[in-house]
């Protein structure tokens, strides 16, 4: 286990620049996850700490040493990647075993084998060790792919989406286990995702990448109560953050300020009777254990939570006041600390 | 039928065969409106008359020869008296060519050119292919100049190379003889019975590692980058890379390119016709040659059908067991 520095690293595709100027810091222990849309260069940062691109400027450290410009079997990292990525021809336990029979630390047959017992009983995959890897469901095949990279102890753990293409059933169970392995180990880890819910639950920080660049880092309940801009404020929350032109409800907003978002907990909803209303109810998707209420205000459309029980109906007219929401000036930058 | 729906099939049938599977794809591909213009034909019977002149045609040239050499195989026919008696002589010819020794030296002959010559095109075109697939500078130039050999007519080649061997005028010899300091004049490659052997084995490898090559390349580039980076993140080295995922994930590739050499070299005729002609001696007769020789200058059809239905089902039998090996590689 150790620190992970990456300082002002650039990497470009041809024209694109696929991670600009990237600057940072994972401490030893900490689960950082970085988010972001495709493309924005999640994956290439993980290439990069891995050694399998090289950056065109910056310089990378793991653990005190530079490896900018070492090969990636020196660097001492582990790589779980998207595609499953097992080795097809070897069954379940030589899949768990490869990482170890390296020829720079020699281990003796039993020591791999207890190794690999222990691990594949972790990712619970002990009962098909002597399966071929193509014989398994892309849930195991994931497990698998996972377990090879915790057989070893190395600085850091870098995964690319390894989640993504499970059911959500699994996705939920592994992102807790994922989690639990994570704190138990006290490893440090990198992980990339696009989906809000894994980096919510799973980081000790949160790193919003967008278009190359790192545009916020910080605690999940940061990232999500203080965005730095619109781009932020936009990738989390379910559903997606209301972002309306300054002016639309009655509000003491600051100077300056271009947009409002306001997610569910920074709108007060209330049914009139008759008198002023700001807007209406368009519908209601019941999604059993909580409801979607679209709302119409002005020309803009609305979408918040609502109880399960809600006593809203379609076509209801309803006051809407913001209670404390966040303020964005004519840049997408958020005002205030 | 007025519409066909993508993904349902035409002709349902849980273990659909071959042919149902092509007729099923020639009835989607047929166009509507030709569907119902051909009206009072079912699509199954549209489907069969589409290929009926294929069926016809294999039927003319292949199976109907093949039968007729069976019925001529247990006769004592000769194609160049055809107006002597036909005698039916049951398994008569059968039995002399399974104890004649001359027939059997054939067939090691045979074997001996079939398991050199895939030996060397699989070990020259492995390498060649795991060479181009670094993907150098100017690869892709590199493979045509590789593949051109494959592309010549076979006749072509034999004849150049008999030029190639010529003790005098050769430039094989020359080259040869350059480096070897071997007179030239003692470099008989055609007509040395230890050199014969050989001089057919280097043209075959010549003319077809390439197309070796070719199957390897497709082998090697099917394997996906990302395996290679997850061993190399696992701190594998290239040797335990080159053991451990190219070799065993382009094995049933390999495999197919023996499969095809094999049968190929198997019934290998033309080159040796050309080059040797089975000579000196018999050193270089190879079973076709046999056949070809029994069959049109003694002209004993009778025993030659016989001794091609040997060689028939020698290489049907052997290519049999082979695809099941290969498939066992396959799914493992």
């Amino acid at each position: 286990m150790a620190d992970i520095s990456l300082r002002s690293v650039t990497k470009r595709f041809g024209e694109t620049e696929a991670v600009s100027e990237l600057n940072l810091h994972i401490a030893n222990g900490e689960f950082v996850v970085l988010l972001g849309p495709t493309g924005a260069g999640k994956t290439t940062t993980l290439r990069l700490i891995a050694g399998l691109e090289r950056p065109e400027q910056g310089s990378i450290v793991i653990a005190g040493r530079d490896v900018t410009k070492l090969e990636p079997a020196v660097r001492d990292v582990a790589f779980v990647f998207q595609q499953y990525s097992l080795y097809p021809h070897l069954t379940v336990y030589e899949n768990l075993a490869f990482p170890l029979r390296s020829p720079t630390r020699k281990r003796s047959e039993a020591e791999i084998k207890a190794r690999v017992a222990e691990i594949a009983r972790l990712v619970r995959i002990d009962h098909k060790l002597e399966n071929k890897s193509t014989r398994l469901s892309g849930g195991e095949m994931q497990r698998v792919a996972i377990g090879r990279a915790l057989v070893r102890r190395p600085a850091i753990y870098l995964m690319d989406e390894p989640l993504s293409s499970l059911d959500a059933k699994l996705r939920a169970d592994l992102r807790l286990e994922l989690k639990r392995i994570q704190t138990e180990l006290g490893s440090t880890l990198l992980y990339v995702t696009h989906d809000q819910i894994e980096a919510m639950t799973m980081a000790d920080r949160i790193g919003i990448l967008a278009e190359g660049q790192l545009v916020q880092i910080g605690t999940p309940r940061e990232i999500y109560t203080q965005p730095a801009n619109l781009h932020v404020a936009a990738r989390l929350g379910q559903p997606a953050i209301n972002l309306l032109p300054a002016g639309l409800l009655p509000d003491a907003a600051p100077a300056g300020t271009k947009t409002v978002g306001a997610r569910t907990e920074h709108l007060t909803i209330e049914k009139v009777a008759n008198g002023h209303a700001d807007g209406t109810v368009d519908w209601i998707e019941h999604l059993g254990d909580q409801n979607h209420l679209h709302l119409t205000v002005g020309d803009r459309k609305l979408v918040t939570l609502t109880d399960p029980d809600t006593a809203f109906q379609k076509g209801d007219r309803v006051t809407v006041r913001f209670r404390a929401p966040l303020y964005f000036d004519g840049a997408g930058n958020r005002i205030g600390g | 039928m007025q519409d066909l729906p993508a993904g349902k099939p035409v002709v349902t049938d849980t273990h659909p065969s071959l042919l149902d599977r092509t007729m099923e794809a020639a009835a989607r591909a047929t166009p509507e409106p030709l569907a119902n213009t051909v009206r009072g034909l079912s699509d199954r019977m549209v489907a069969w008359l589409f290929i009926a002149p294929t069926i016809l045609l294999l039927l003319a040239i292949n199976i109907f020869p093949l039968i007729w050499a069976i019925q001529l195989s247990f006769t004592n026919y000769r194609a160049n008296r055809p107006n002597e008696v036909v005698k039916n002589i049951g398994l008569q010819n059968y039995e002399r060519i399974l104890t004649d020794t001359d027939t059997w030296i054939a067939m090691q002959t045979t074997a001996h050119f079939v398991f050199w010559t895939i030996l060397l095109q699989t070990l020259i075109g492995f390498t060649l292919a795991y060479l181009i697939d670094r993907k150098f500078r100017g690869h892709a130039f590199w493979t045509t100049i590789i593949l051109v050999p494959m592309m010549l007519s076979p006749a072509v080649v034999g004849n150049f190379w008999r030029f190639l061997y010529e003790p005098q005028i050769g430039l094989f010899t020359y080259i040869v003889s350059f480096f070897t300091g071997i007179a030239t004049t003692d470099i008989l490659m055609l007509s040395n019975v230890k050199l014969a052997p050989w001089s057919i084995i280097i043209v075959d490898t010549w003319m077809w590692t390439p197309y070796v090559m070719l199957i390897c390349l497709a082998g090697l580039r099917s394997i996906p980058d990302y395996i290679y980076e997850a061993a190399e993140v696992d701190r594998a080295s290239n040797w335990r890379q080159f053991w451990s995922i190219t070799l065993p994930m382009a094995l049933p590739f390999i495999m197919l390119a023996v499969l095809f050499r094999g049968i190929e070299n198997f019934k290998m005729f033309d080159m040796v016709n050309l080059l040797t002609g089975g000579g000196p001696g018999s050193t270089t007769e190879v079973a076709s040659i046999t056949l070809k020789r029994e069959a049109f200058e003694k002209w004993r059809t009778g025993f030659s059908s016989a001794f091609a239905i040997i060689l028939f089902v020698a290489v049907f039998g052997l290519a049999n067991i082979y695809v099941k090996v290969l498939n066992r590689v396959k799914s493992r």
